[in-house]
């Protein structure tokens, strides 16, 4: 039989727990039914939630291509259709070396990276699952269903050699003429 | 409530218009920020108050107000910074930062938040 004390204890902790809870969920509905938070992408999210849905998104992405293993990428056919579908489906958005993405991409939040850089953040792996699935609410579009396998292995390849190209490089491979 | 998230931002707002745009330098330092953000500056630079991911594709735009020349001879005033911003070719011909088409307002804007950090 617990004392009385013991029972004090115990129901104490229990109604701060239930009060505490109870707080924080008015809190929380003050905030989503408010509308305080600016939804517009003229502004941006405040550091702190920009850095957690982004930790959040590159751990998603780490743990759902664990599972696939990248074929060996690289040879000159290959690159010359990842060109091609990079000009075609990633351009407007992404940029390239030298080369300004359209005011859609631009003007988008978050805003769409640039892609030279990628390979130092993503393996080929993590590159293939988010072009094929896609980002949840950032804009990123699932290629899966409008682009082949082979494409979206080539694009893939392609964003892995962008270090290495200067705007002229960059400029020859996407030209409309160069990769039909 | 509301109250409080007025006076945080009024706070937040303090903070911003505590970094004054140096003598001379003409533009909305304001509405420069949100120009930065709306041109994808930050998508390849990191900037000072616009949080985003570490970028380091463009260099860090951090210390624009301290800085005494762009690429090369070009001065970093205000003048040299705006034709930097709207033209970067006719500076660097071999430059990698694109043409973003950006307006002489917009690039005024930009150029007074930058000098004022």
């Amino acid at each position: 039989m617990p004392t009385n004390r013991q029972r004090l204890i115990i129901k104490t902790a229990v109604l701060t727990l239930m009060a505490a809870g109870a707080i924080a969920g008015a809190a929380g509905l003050a905030v989503l039914y408010g509308g305080w938070y600016n939804i517009g992408a003229t502004a941006q999210h405040y550091a702190f939630i920009y850095t957690v849905l982004e930790e959040g998104m590159k751990q998603s992405v780490r743990n759902h291509a664990d599972d696939i293993k990248a074929p060996r990428l690289g040879d000159p056919a290959q690159l010359q259709l990842g060109a091609r579908v990079y000009r075609d489906k990633c351009l407007q958005c992404h940029g390239g070396p030298g080369v300004a993405q359209s005011t859609i991409g631009m003007s988008m939040q978050p805003i769409p990276g640039p892609l030279v850089d990628a390979t130092q953040r993503w393996e080929p792996n993590e590159l293939y699952w988010v072009t094929k699935h896609g980002i949840k609410m950032s804009g990123m579009p699932a290629w899966e269903y409008h682009l082949s396998e082979q494409e979206l292995w080539a694009v893939v390849a392609f964003v892995t050699v962008l270090p290495s190209m200067d705007t002229q490089a960059f400029k020859a491979a996407t030209a409309p003429k160069a990769a039909p | 409530m509301k109250a409080l998230a007025i006076a945080l931002l009024a706070a937040a707002l303090a903070g911003c218009t505590s970094e004054r745009p140096p003598g001379g330098v003409v533009g909305d330092p304001v509405r420069g920020k949100i120009a930065l953000t709306q041109y994808a500056c930050q998508s390849c630079h990191l900037i000072p108050g616009v949080p985003g991911s570490k970028v380091y594709v463009g260099r860090p735009l951090s210390d624009m107000g301290r800085r005494k020349t762009l690429v090369g001879a070009v001065p970093n005033d205000q003048a040299g910074l705006m034709r930097w911003i709207r033209d970067p070719q006719s500076v660097d011909p071999h430059t990698a930062m694109p043409n973003m088409g950006v307006t002489e307002r917009d690039a005024r804007d930009m150029s007074a938040y930058l000098l004022s950090h």
